[in-house]
């Protein structure tokens, strides 16, 4: 029983990612569509909903074409270290608060880790890995570019991101989700009190996740599509899990950092059932993930890609001081005021 | 000697001489349709206007003796005006019919039109309609309403074919050219007024709407139809001959050539009947087979024999190259002087124009190497007794068909132990062969053919062999075959697998441990012109275009030169 | 080296690069809710203008082909695509095309073959669908070109009209 509940929980959350990945693209192909005033996929099934399963089916019959000069094992690897990371990050990420089950009490949490932030950020920065060999083992120029870039990207935008962290730390004085998000009750989001932090982050989490305006790793116009050029089949739709669950993590961490979580001022003000009060908590915390997601899809399509120096100017010139400001401000707001 | 001043540069000149004729031969164009340089003047067609200085009117050039000191323009613009007014009477009665005709792309009313006409009618009226697709002769036909009444034809058949066989009739619009009620433009140069015609009244029936003149290669080759060797303009689409044309070379064949050459001499290089690839006889049936094993059945059958044994009937219809091979192959190899060819003499069928009694091309370049139509008391007489006494018994002909010449020799051709044949197309021969070799036809090789005045002259390739590539080989090339693919139809022509005959003696003579180090055909040429002194120093460049001629009094005693 | 000079000073709001983001995510925003232009094209079909020039067609008068087989298409075919060999009718037109490819992977649609036509004989028509499977029924021969000249009324005016 003991074992049976977190294999269980993982078990769902695994499900669950791979199902939202797969109707992410979907979402992604039809707003980029409705976007350019097109109408997206429409052809498979009702609405083109069975497009993105069709596409992940044709996926995994494709040929599997490894180049001849390529690192074969790292090759293999690289994809699997990206998808594993992204996933296991998933471990410690809360998905609301406790329920009732059975008459059981159930954390919606894989693994209730009392360094949540810090595990998330210590598997951030080795995802990173993922997309290096795998640009390195390929033997070609474009992708080691690519993968060059991302390694480059991610410790520039990383650093930016543990100061921006700090200052939420600073606040909520603990290092598990949970309290972070049961300390924003109210109207007490950390995206109110620390404002710059809250972009800076948002920022940082765009870069983490290679989207657009950060995607110079892929680049298609100038790398050919950076890293994975030399991908097909199955391995190639790891590497495109992991970028989608890589964008749902960033999501769910805005939320539960920046935005309150489950938390909403009116729904805790609204007398309600203890039986109903978890389950609306936990809608609340996944629509503003879904609006968070949506964003991401939205940006991707609105704004262009940086140029190589001033993804690095904005890195280091713009982020850095800025996330140091926010480090001040929030010191200084708990030094006078004690919140 | 006098000096006249065209368009402001002298140019000296024989009395006599009209201002057209200066002006040709120095090369300044003046346009003309009736005037032709070895037809006489008539002065019709007034395409030739030019100013001449205290003249009070243009005159023609074509009727005008040029005299000394005189002064004339042919681009000034009183003489342009004229031309386009004569350009423009021309073009009233001309059907804009060009699409559906044939001279459409070599036509001098299209290139005048285009060079001296306005560019548009005045003329809204019904144009004139006269007998369209009138034949006039078995190979000529006649399109009135196209005639600009230029009367080339008319004078050509006259005073070149001598055979007064058209004429104007009727006057003003309605003039017409017909030939006499009852008769027909039949002479045996009748096909030329084709060519002279500047329109496109008179077609080759032969041609007719085969292709257009643009969609064709021309290579420069000469006529096999007799021993007259006109120059010719071997036209080709697709890898397929379609028509020839005579191609000036004034001593040789001036302007022309005969219907027979122009309309028989192409049509057995696209037939069906030629030989494709190499034959050997195996359980009495004649079976292809590729090259190699037809060069080794052929060298290990040649070793059974020895010396006088072999006869060898050379060809006065291959090349110089092709029997010089073949005569050092039997002197060196099969160790026999019995080689000698057949002659084709029609005897009478020869006139002071063109024709020839010797229907060959080459015979003159046999003689000069000395095989002759009889060997050693050998002759296509004596042959078939020979080969029943059983003193020959291997028989090698190459390019002939002994056969139809003597037809009795069938059966003694049956007694043969060994018979090689190289042929171009089935005949009477190839059929008895053991060992069949398919040979180029003079269309599809390089090389030289003397004719009976001593003129050695050169044939190019036209057609590709299967080993032949247009481009890289450097035949003439039409548009389609520089742009086409292995994919279009119309750059797929077919190919026949047959080579030189030098080609194949040489193979088997190297396997027979010879020494024919031939690459090109200008290789075995430049080893005749060592042999042969009267060759000497000779190579494919200095023949040329027009062919170089030897002169030689000794040749003339021994009646192998005229 | 030249000073470079931007159009216009940019002032602080859009220095700071933020408001300009969300000024254009708003943009796009607005974009997404406005109407489609997609055709959905198999089951709707584009109405051409007679400018339009799809696979070119020989127009067939009474029965017969225009084409007197002068092979001016075939000669300004920049792309080689057409095929003609003329042979004699007992018409009045004396000729007539024998044959007439045109290969239609080598077609590039450029219509100098319908401008270059003294017949008015071959046209572009509205015809853009051609799939092939096999490199022989990309071959277009005068079965699938010869088209009545009633249906080609359009491209013909519009010729004319345009000469």
């Amino acid at each position: 029983m003991v074992i049976l509940i977190p294999l269980t929980k993982i078990a769902i959350a695994i499900g669950v990612l791979l199902f939202v990945v797969t109707y992410l693209v979907y979402f992604e192909r039809k707003i980029s569509a409705w976007i350019q005033d097109r109408v997206g996929p429409n052809r498979v099934g009702p609405y083109g909903l069975l497009q993105s399963p069709a596409d992940v089916l044709k996926l995994f019959f494709k040929e599997d074409i490894v180049p001849l000069a390529a690192t074969k094992f790292v090759h293999s690897l690289a994809p699997v270290i990206s998808l594993t990371i992204a996933m296991s990050t998933y471990a410690v990420i809360p998905f609301g608060p406790d329920i009732n089950l059975f008459g059981q009490k159930v954390k919606l949490i894989v693994a209730d880790v009392d360094v949540g932030i810090l595990f998330i950020l210590a598997f951030a920065s080795i995802g990173v890995y993922g997309i290096t060999l795998s640009g390195w083992a390929s033997n070609n120029k474009y992708s080691l570019l690519g993968g060059l870039r991302s390694s480059a990207q991610m410790i520039s935008y990383e650093l930016s991101m543990g100061i921006s962290i700090v200052g939420v730390l600073i606040v909520s004085e603990s290092l598990r989700i949970y309290d972070i998000i049961n300390h924003q009750q109210g109207w007490m989001w950390n995206a109110f009190i620390q404002p710059i932090g809250f972009i800076t982050f948002v920022v940082a989490a765009f870069a983490e996740t290679n989207r657009l305006p950060f995607d110079l790793p892929e680049a298609e116009p100038e790398l050919v599509g950076g890293y994975h050029t030399e991908y097909s089949s199955l391995k190639f739709a790891m590497f495109f899990l992991a970028e989608y669950a890589n964008m749902i993590i960033a999501s769910l961490l805005i939320v539960a950092l920046y935005l309150g979580g489950w938390h909403l001022p009116f729904v805790e003000t609204a007398s309600l059932s203890e039986g109903w009060l978890p389950l609306i908590s936990v809608g609340i915390y996944l629509a503003k993930v879904c609006f968070l997601l949506f964003v991401f899809i939205w940006v991707r399509w609105s704004i262009p890609r940086f140029r190589y120096d001033q993804l690095m100017n904005l890195g280091w010139k713009v982020m850095l001081p800025l996330s140091l400001v926010n480090l001040a401000w929030v010191s200084l707001l708990v030094y006078f005021f004690k919140i | 000697m006098p000096k006249v001043t065209i368009d402001g540069i002298q140019y000296e000149f024989n009395p006599g001489e009209t201002i057209i004729e200066v002006a040709s031969r120095n090369g300044v164009e003046i346009p003309h349709y009736c005037w032709h340089p070895r037809l006489s003047v008539s002065g019709n067609c007034r395409m030739c206007l030019v100013e001449v200085e205290k003249m009070p009117k243009l005159v023609i050039a074509c009727a005008t003796q040029a005299m000394d000191g005189m002064v004339v323009h042919t681009k000034s613009e009183k003489a342009v005006k004229g031309r386009e007014h004569v350009m423009e009477f021309l073009l009233i009665n001309h059907p804009l019919d060009c699409p559906i005709c044939d001279e459409a792309g070599e036509c001098a009313l299209q290139d005048y039109a285009y060079r001296y006409g306005t560019g548009y009618s005045r003329f809204i009226e019904e144009k004139n309609h006269k007998p369209k697709r009138v034949k006039l002769g078995p190979y000529v036909m006649f399109d009135a309403e196209r005639c600009i009444s230029c009367s080339r034809c008319i004078r050509f058949s006259k005073e070149i074919a001598k055979a007064d066989q058209l004429t104007f009739v009727q006057r003003g619009d309605r003039v017409t050219i017909e030939t006499f009620p009852g008769k027909e433009f039949d002479n045996p140069y009748s096909l030329n007024v084709v060519d002279i015609c500047p329109v496109g009244a008179l077609t080759n029936i032969d041609f007719r709407f085969k292709a257009r003149v643009w969609e064709m290669s021309a290579t420069k080759s000469i006529c096999p139809g007799c021993a007259r060797g006109c120059n010719i303009d071997i036209w080709v689409r697709n890898n397929e001959i379609l028509r020839l044309t005579p191609r000036f070379n004034e001593k040789v064949n001036d302007y022309w050539m005969c219907d027979h050459g122009r309309i028989n001499c192409f049509k057995f290089v696209n037939a069906d009947d030629r030989i494709d690839g190499p034959f050997v006889k195996k359980e009495s049936q004649l079976v292809l087979v590729n090259w190699d094993e037809a060069v080794s059945r052929a060298v290990s059958e040649l070793k059974r024999f020895k010396g006088n044994e072999f006869a060898v009937i050379a060809s006065p219809f291959a090349t110089l190259e092709d029997n010089y091979a073949l005569l050092k192959f039997s002197k060196q190899i099969l160790k026999t002087n019995n080689i000698f060819f057949i002659p084709h003499i029609k005897p009478g069928d020869q006139d002071d124009i063109l024709i020839r009694e010797d229907k060959t091309p080459n015979s003159t370049g046999l003689r000069l190497l000395g095989i002759d139509v009889s060997k050693n008391d050998l002759s296509l007489e004596t042959l078939d007794e020979k080969i029943n006494s059983k003193s020959i018994k291997c028989l090698i002909v190459v390019e002939d068909d002994p056969i139809a010449v003597k037809p009795e020799l069938k059966n003694a051709i049956q007694n043969l132990d060994l018979l090689i044949v190289f042929a171009t197309n089935k005949n009477k021969t190839t059929q008895y062969a053991d060992i069949l070799f398919p040979a180029a036809t003079y269309a599809e090789k390089n090389g030289v053919f003397v004719n009976f005045q001593g003129f050695v002259q050169r044939i190019r390739p036209a057609v590709a062999t299967i080993d032949v590539d247009r481009s890289l080989d450097g035949l003439a090339q039409s548009r389609w075959d520089k742009f086409g693919t292995e994919f279009d139809k119309w750059a797929r022509g077919r190919k026949v697998n047959a080579r030189s005959d030098w080609k194949i003696i040489s193979q088997i003579a190297n396997a027979l441990g010879g020494k024919f180090d031939y690459d090109t055909s200008e290789d075995v040429f430049i080893e005749i012109t060592q042999n042969v002194k009267e060759l000497a120093n000779l190579d494919y460049e200095t023949i040329g275009e027009l062919g170089y001629q030897i002169k030689s009094s000794k040749l003339i005693e021994e009646k192998i030169l005229v | 080296m030249a000073v470079k000079k931007r159009k216009k000073d940019l002032n602080f709001f859009e220095r700071i690069y933020i408001v300009e983001i969300l000024k254009g995510m708003m943009l796009t925003l607005k974009h997404l809710f406005k109407p489609k232009f997609t055709r959905q094209y198999p089951e709707e079909k584009y109405v051409q203008p007679p400018s339009y020039r799809g696979r070119p067609v020989l127009v067939m008068d009474n029965g017969k082909e225009r084409c007197v087989a002068c092979g001016l298409c075939s000669r300004v075919c920049p792309a080689l695509a057409i095929q003609v060999q003329a042979a004699e009718t007992e018409d009045e037109k004396e000729r007539y095309p024998e044959l007439f490819e045109i290969n239609m992977l080598r077609c590039i649609f450029c219509g100098f073959c319908e401008e270059v036509c003294p017949e008015e004989a071959i046209v572009m028509s509205k015809d853009y669908e051609l799939v092939f499977t096999k490199y022989e029924d990309a071959i277009f021969g005068k079965d699938k070109l010869l088209v009545p000249v009633e249906q080609l009324k359009d491209r013909l005016e519009f010729i004319r009209a345009h000469r």
